[in-house]
This record gives structure tokens, sequence and C-alpha cells, in this order.
């Protein structure tokens, strides 16, 4: 939007510096580690599963696609009454179907998560075992506010989504990047330590995320008879 | 071992100031049998100038230094941030300079006193008896310059009736960083006070290090705030032995080697 | 001495001196630094990943204008708008026309040190506009109107019950109780409603990821999160130093940051905005505007030696580090950035002669050098930025004289003797007098003089030797 005749000059003008400065070349000290930065991760669900306990996430896992209704709606169940927001996908729509009827569901298709939602149900583009971490976007997860806005968020994956590490879930992001406005890596709950450096579960964000991670592979869910 | 010759580098303010600490050295030196020799020409590596920016007056001294070290087989100086000058600052300081490879040779062979101790000659008991709770101080330059932190608790653990005991931050500043200390004393004073009161935590009777600058800022804090913990040169605890008088600070009483 | 100079020298008086802000950053550094060696445990190598971090950086920093380039046109390939702001005035201007002519009421605001630097609050708060700053920290120095004291904990000077005080009397409304849970509840109660009615939101940027055309932002309260998804408007600031080649150097950048900033395995947000929302998406802004600030940066990326500090990502870690800064807080830098960086950058930035005072204050103990993520020697500046002073001629005359004629002692060891006996001399007349004390005021204030001893090792030397 470098609309303005003025606004255009200094687009010139900074490129301009930037180009004569880095002309001028600086001097490069190396020290030599250049080791592995990390352990290779042997075994991605066992290492997601402990990253997830010392950072708050909840892990459901379930066997196969019955266990993954129950778990899922054996969760809602245990939740205070409300507005649920959920990611408008063919599996989500069967996973949730026969829900109690205090719960009303509000699809992404519909919009945004309305401020009072209570949970949120999404899928994921990928689980990182280094970190305990879950990755979502914009398109692939239902837009931006379903990670963010309930407080509690619920993601429904299967383990054949986990990656070992950063570097393969950024390589995944590398793939999803220009077809999604917003990619995001949650780790953990939302937190705090800005009093007194005391750390507190829950500040804008969820104070709880459920991770449901489907073991088998196949079908997620069985056939609707 | 055949020991090289040793030429001692005293810092100006050691010999002027803090003889004591010399005087100590010598004394391991001679005790593990080192030949010494003392070139009278010395009189300052430049840092003073150097940390306070005026880089042409510190590398004219620095050259001063260069020439008269030039012959010396090996250097030994009782200073972690002297040494550090010399080895560390001294080739961008002389980059320019005619001196700049000799000095780049220099920074090769010269060593701090505990670094020279146990690195070049082996040495960690050098016969000494202290019958005191010591803790020990990490002087900034020694650490991240030298990377030296495992020699004086290696010395120190082989004196006989020692008892170390380390102290809490050990490697946080005592506060001195050289005309610092009087440009920002506001800040200098409470950064003493904040390592004195460790020291005082630790139930130490000394605290010892292998800067004597540090010492010397350090003793002025200890002694205003009275404190039990006394300040001392780390080659005054390995001079001492059963028989000797004990050595109060670096610098009060000066005895003859 | 100039007035800049001579107030810091008196707030750093006022600071090292109480007893009870020394307790208070203690105890918050003390956290830190347990959590910092956990989460540096956590690497195979740490040293490696600093190494790495650094040589992304540099390779960014010293390529910049090819990685810039190709940030700007992916960027603007997904939707969005770029422009390039050479000052403070230039960006806030910006900003304003675009918040009047959308009609903003009001903009929540994510943590951004850049958003500090140009002042943007005080000038969007000039023009009408409401601007709430959502990272509790921030929010809670908003609140009592002072600047934030630490680049990554804005109110870690604060108690509980000094915060619980404040709530009380700004958002009497929304405070349940005094607990540090009840605080944050009402924090988010309050800033809940202004992030769902918030027109725009205003954030910075840890990276600017020039492959994909990509922001990224760290936060772990998720309030960057909600200022880039409910708004209509996304205003993302950032310095030019900020862009990395790859959406892939993430990967050690990331866990790097958060190690060094909060001893974290990984920030628990950490975002990449690529560009209002896309076609098919249920939520996001509508226009997505990113602002390249220079405000003096290419001057420093000119100058080879200085070039480095651009690598900074902002983590803390060398405030955190710093003793000086242990002892003097972070108010009494009165600059933007403070701590080892803020001294290092700021007098080439923002006037060598007028912020000299920054580099001296410091005892060169190279801690934040030790623990910079991306291996900047900032002990070593600080010593730069001395000689780069003296080479301007901007030290008192009497301190230039004084140098010279000691570098004159020093180049002979007959002046030295004869220069240090006057010395010792002196000492001693003024010891008799009574006068060492008051005249050495700026030792004496603190500590014991050393006594003057008999005779100089040189002397005992030669007694020595001819005996």
């Amino acid at each position: 939007m470098q609309s303005g005749k003025e606004d255009r000059g200094a687009r010139e003008e900074i490129l301009g510096r930037v180009r004569a400065a880095v002309r001028a070349p600086a001097p490069r000290q190396q020290s030599g580690s250049v080791g592995p930065i990390f352990a290779t991760v042997t075994d991605p669900l066992e290492r997601f599963q402990s990253e997830c306990a010392a950072n708050h996430t909840d892990v459901v896992l379930a066997a196969n696609g019955d266990e993954t209704v129950t778990a899922l709606h054996r969760l809602l169940a245990s939740l205070p009454p409300g507005e649920i927001f959920v990611q408008d996908t063919p599996e989500l729509r069967r996973l949730t179907l026969g829900l109690d009827a205090r719960q009303s569901i509000l699809w992404s298709s519909g919009g945004p998560p309305p401020e009072s939602s209570q949970v949120a149900i999404s899928h994921c583009e990928a689980l990182v075992g280094q970190t305990g971490s879950v990755l979502v976007s914009s398109h692939g997860c239902g837009g931006r506010g379903a990670s963010i806005v309930a407080p509690c968020h619920v993601i429904v994956a299967s383990a054949d989504q986990i990656v070992p590490d950063l570097e393969a879930a950024l390589a995944r992001a590398r793939q999803i990047a220009f077809g999604n406005s917003f990619v995001g890596l949650i780790t953990g709950c939302s937190r705090t330590s800005d009093i007194e450096k005391r750390l507190i579960i829950g500040a804008h964000g969820p104070r709880r995320v459920v991770v449901i991670v489907r073991l088998s592979s196949g079908p997620s869910v069985p056939e609707i008879t | 071992m055949t020991l090289p010759r040793i030429t001692l580098f005293i810092p100006c303010f050691v010999d002027q100031v803090t003889p004591q600490v010399a005087v100590d050295m010598v004394t391991v030196l001679r005790r593990i049998g080192c030949e010494l020799d003392y070139p009278e020409e010395q009189t300052c590596c430049g840092q003073p100038a150097y940390n306070a920016g005026f880089w042409k007056e510190a590398a004219s001294v620095a050259e001063h230094f260069v020439r008269v070290f030039a012959k010396s087989d090996m250097v030994v100086c009782p200073s972690g941030s002297c040494t550090a000058m010399v080895r560390c600052f001294y080739p961008e300081l002389l980059a320019s300079s005619p001196y700049c490879e000799e000095a780049l040779a220099l920074g090769k062979r010269i060593f701090e006193f505990s670094e020279f101790l146990v690195d070049v000659a082996g040495i960690t008991d050098v016969g000494a008896t202290f019958p005191y709770k010591v803790t020990y101080h990490d002087s900034c330059h020694l650490l991240r310059e030298l990377h030296v932190q495992r020699q004086p608790r290696e010395l120190l653990r082989q004196v006989k009736e020692i008892d170390f005991v380390e102290l809490g931050y050990s490697e946080e500043c005592c506060g001195f960083g050289g005309v610092f200390s009087v440009k920002f004393p506001e800040i200098s004073g409470p950064m003493g006070e904040v390592k004195a009161t460790n020291i005082e935590a630790t139930g130490a009777s000394f605290v010892t290090a292998c800067d004597p600058s540090c010492l010397m800022h350090l003793d002025g804090i200890l002694r205003r705030m009275r404190t039990k913990a006394k300040a001392i040169y780390l080659a005054s605890i390995l001079a001492a032995q059963e028989t000797a008088a004990v050595p109060s600070n670096g610098s009060a009483d000066v005895v003859e080697p | 001495m100039n007035r800049i100079a001579q107030e810091f020298h008196q707030k750093a008086r006022e600071k090292a001196s109480d007893q009870a802000h020394r307790q208070t950053i203690r105890r918050a550094i003390d956290t830190y630094e347990t959590a910092v060696t956990k989460g540096r445990a956590r690497f195979a190598d740490y040293e490696a990943a600093r190494e790495r971090c650094a040589e992304i950086k540099w390779e960014a920093v010293n390529h910049l204008d090819r990685y810039l380039d190709q940030f700007e046109t992916n960027v603007v390939q997904r939707g969005g708008h770029v422009f390039w702001a050479s000052d403070s005035e230039h960006a806030c201007r910006y900003v304003l026309e675009l918040a009047l002519r959308h009609r903003v009421k009001t903009i929540v605001k994510s943590k951004s040190m850049v958003t500090e630097e140009i002042q943007l609050n005080a000038d969007l708060e000039r023009n009408g506009l409401r601007v709430m700053e959502t990272d509790l920290g921030e929010y809670i120095v908003q609140l009592r109107q002072e600047p934030p004291y630490h680049i990554v904990t804005p109110a870690m000077h604060l108690s509980r019950e000094q915060i619980a005080e404040l709530f009380r009397e700004k958002i009497p409304g929304d405070v349940t109780g005094e607990t540090h849970e009840e605080l944050v509840g009402a924090a988010r109660r309050s800033l809940r409603r202004d992030f769902f009615s918030a027109e725009m939101g205003i954030t910075g940027a840890n990276f600017l990821v020039a492959d994909t055309g990509m922001i990224a932002i760290t936060s772990n309260e998720g309030n960057a999160r909600l200022c880039t998804s409910r708004p209509r408007i996304h205003v993302a600031i950032a310095g030019i130093e900020k862009v990395i080649p790859r959406l892939q150097d993430l990967a050690v950048l990331w866990p790097t940051l958060a190690t060094a900033g909060t001893g974290q395995s990984i920030t628990a947000y950490s975002t990449l905005i690529g560009g209002p929302r896309m076609a098919g998406e249920n939520d996001g802004p509508e226009e997505f505007h990113v602002i390249l600030l220079d405000n003096g940066r290419s001057r420093l990326l000119a100058d080879p030696e200085q070039r480095d500090l651009l690598q900074c990502i902002r983590c803390g870690a060398c405030l955190n580090a710093c003793p000086v800064y242990r002892n003097v807080g972070g108010h009494a830098y009165a600059t933007v950035y403070q701590g080892p960086i803020g001294s290092a950058l700021t007098p080439p930035m923002r006037g060598l002669a007028e912020f000299q005072h920054l580099s001296y204050a410091s005892s060169l103990c190279g801690n934040c050098t030790s623990v910079c993520p991306v291996k900047i020697d900032l002990a070593h500046h600080l010593v730069q930025n001395r000689r780069n002073v003296v080479a301007i001629g901007e030290r008192p005359w009497p301190e230039r004289t004084s140098m010279r004629l000691w570098a004159w002692c020093m180049l002979s060891a007959e002046r030295f003797k004869l220069a240090s006996r006057l010395g010792r001399t002196m000492l001693r007349v003024l010891n008799a007098m009574g006068l060492a004390a008051p005249i050495l005021k700026s030792w004496t204030e603190h500590r014991q003089l050393p006594p003057v001893p008999k005779s100089t090792f040189r002397q005992m030397w030669r007694n020595n030797a001819e005996r």
C-alpha cells in the first residue's frame, strides 16, 4: 500500500541504504560447535505424552473409532453446559452425533466462535513429539479462533499425525503455508508469569487443552447405521 | 618435569599497592623449582586505557609491554584480568601495529598463575597448610575470557587443613570493573556489598580469588562492613605453611620473601 | 555530564541501595535462572543451538536486502500490504491514517518493543483512539502509566499486593480477589471485552519469514492470537532486522528464543500469520499490514563492526544476566531498550555523546556475552562504544589529559616509578591529614582504602637480588 509518492520514496531509500550497507562484509566468528542440536526423538508418541504431561495438555488415547466417540462424549459431558464450537468436517459431524441436547453446537462454517463458547473442537495438522505441541491452521482446523477463544480446546487427532520434532513440524507448516493465512504451534495452555514470576495457567487463551489420539488407522469413525 | 624459565609480569597496581600478592606468588613458584626473572622495564599492560576507550594510548603502552617481554620463554602473572588483556585483547588493539605478530605470539606463552601451576606445571599440591574456612570468587575475565575455573579449586582442595566452601553466586561480578569502580561508585559499591553478603553467608574466614584488583575492592568493602571474612590472594594461601605466620590480607603487612 | 547521564546516576543510586527492590529482582532472576538451566538441558548441545542461531541471523542481516525483498513480494502476493517507514513519525502516521480511515475506536495491542520505540500508543491516544495493551505485564504498567521495566517481564518490579491495589482502583468491577489466579482472571475479564470489540489489532513480530511471507509472533498468554483473530484490521510493526530466510529456521530459533527468554522449551503460542483471511476461511482480519521500520537500523547495518547488534532477537537474557541491571533496574536507563543490548545499541543509534554513560556503566564482566543466544559480544560492543566516544573527542579534557600523561608515564619504568612514588607519598600525606577519604570519595564512599605498603615489589626484588 505504498501509494503516496513519498512513501514509495521511503521504500527505495531504505532498501537502497540496506543494499549499500551490506556490500561491506562483516566478520563471521565461528566457534566450531556443530553437533546435533537436539537428541533424536526415538518414540514420538511416548515423548508426546510425557511433554504434554509437563505442559498441562491432557492426552486421551483411544484404540479405535468407537473409543474416540466415547472419549469425546465423556469429556464433553464432564464440562459445564454451554456452546460448543466445532470445526465443520464430516468426521467431526459424525463424532458429535448424539450429543446431549443441552449442549448447542455451532459449526465453523457459520462463522467465528462466539465469545461465550465454552468448548471448541477441531482437527490438527500434526502433533509434535519433541515439545508436546499441536500444529493447527486456519483453513485446516476451523479458523483462527477455534484454538484460542473457548476456555477448553479439544483436538481430535490420530497417531499417524505425530511427527518427531520441530524440524518435521515446520516442514509440514511449509507445505501448508501458502494455503492458510494462519498456522500456529500450540504448546500447552495459555499461561503467564507476569505477576511475581508465578506461573498461572489460563490467561487469555484456553486453560484446558485436550488431545484425543486415535491409535488405529483406517476409517476414523464407524459407518453410520 | 623441567620448567622453562619464568618471567614475572607483576601488574602495576600489585607492584605499587598490593606487593604481597607478588611476593607470595614468587614464594610458591620458587618452592616448585622455577627459575625466575623480572624485567624491571615493565610498567603496565594498558588495560585501564583500553577499558576507558583510549585505544591509542593503550596501544602505545601495549607495544612497550610486548617489547619488554619479547625475550621471555614463558610469562606468569598473578592477575586474570591482566593476563586476559594480553591474550584476548591485544590482537584487536594491536591489529595495525608493527608489534601485532609478536603480541599474538606473546599471548600464547603468557599464563595466569593458577592456570600455569595446574595446566603447565601439572602441579596441584604446592605443600601449603591453611587451617581456615575459605571460599572462592570467580573473577570475570579469568572465568569468561581465560576459561579458568577448575584450576584454582584444584589447588585449594590440596591445601592441608583447609575447609573449602563454594560461594553462592560465585560467578557474579564483584563490581570492581576498573574505572567503573570510581566512575559509578553508586553501582560498584552495592554490587560489592551483595558479594560481601554472599561471602558472609558461607561463614568463611577468607575469600580468595585470582585477581588482586577484585580482592582490593572486596577487601575495602569487607572492612567497611566489618565482616568476619577477609580477602586474600590465592598465592598467599598457597604460600602459607605450618610454621609461617598467617597473612591478614594482601596489602597490609609486607613480608619479605 | 549531560542531564540524561546525571539522571541515570541519580536513579542508579536510588535503586542500587533499595534493599526491597534488590530482593524482588533477585527472586525473579533466581526463578529465571533455575528455569533456564532446565531449559538448556533439553538440548543435546545448547552451544550448537547458539552457534546455529547466530549463523541464521548473520546470514539474514548480511543479506538483508535480498530477504526483505523476498519477504515483501510474498506478503503482497498473499494479499497483505507492506509499508516501509523511515522513522518513528513515518510509521505512526501510517497507523493513524489507517485507523482514522477505517473509523477505528479501540485498538488491542500485543507486546512490541518497536511500538515503544516509536511511541505509537501516545500518538494514537492523542488522536482520540483507545489503545489497550493486552500482554498482562504491559497492561499493568499501562494502567500505572509507567514504562515497562524489562523487555520480557514488564511488571517484574511490582508485587502482587501492588498489582491488586492497582486493579481495585482501575478495574474494580472485574476483581474477585487478590490471589495471583484471581488477578489474572480480572485482567482476562476486562481485556476480553476489548478483544471482542476492537476494530484493529496491532502486534510486533519476532521474525519476518522471507520464504513464505509470514510473520512469526510468540506469546504465552494467547493475547497476540486474539489480537490477530477478532479485529478487522491487523497491523504488524517490526524492525527491518527481524527478517529470517526460511520457515525451517524457526526449528532452532523458536526453542532457543524460548529457552533464553524464559527457560521454556517453546512458547505456548508460536504463531505464523501470512496475510488477511483467505477465501474459505471462517474468521480472521480483512486487512493485513506489515510496517517495516528503519529508524536508524540501516545506519548500524552500514558499520560492519556494529552490524551484529542487529542479530538481537530481543530475548531479554542479557538483562537477566547483567549485575548492573539487577542493581539499578530497568527504569534507570530511561531508554526503550535496557540492559546490555540497550547500552550497546542506544549510543550508536541515538547519540554517541548523549548516551555514552550507558556504555561506561558496566564492569565489563561479560556475562551478557556468554548468555546471548545469537552470540553477540555485547561486552565488547561497550568497550568499542567507549573507543568511539573518545575518537570523536567527547570525553572531558581532564580525562583526556590525564590519560595522555598516564600513557607517557607508562612508557618508561623510570617515569612509572617516579609517578608512583609521588602518588604513594601524596596518599600517605592525605591519610595523615585525614583528607584521603573525602578527596577520594568515589572510592571511600563504599570502601576502605587499601593501606599504602612500605616497599613496592620492584624495590623488594632489587633488594633481594642484590642480597
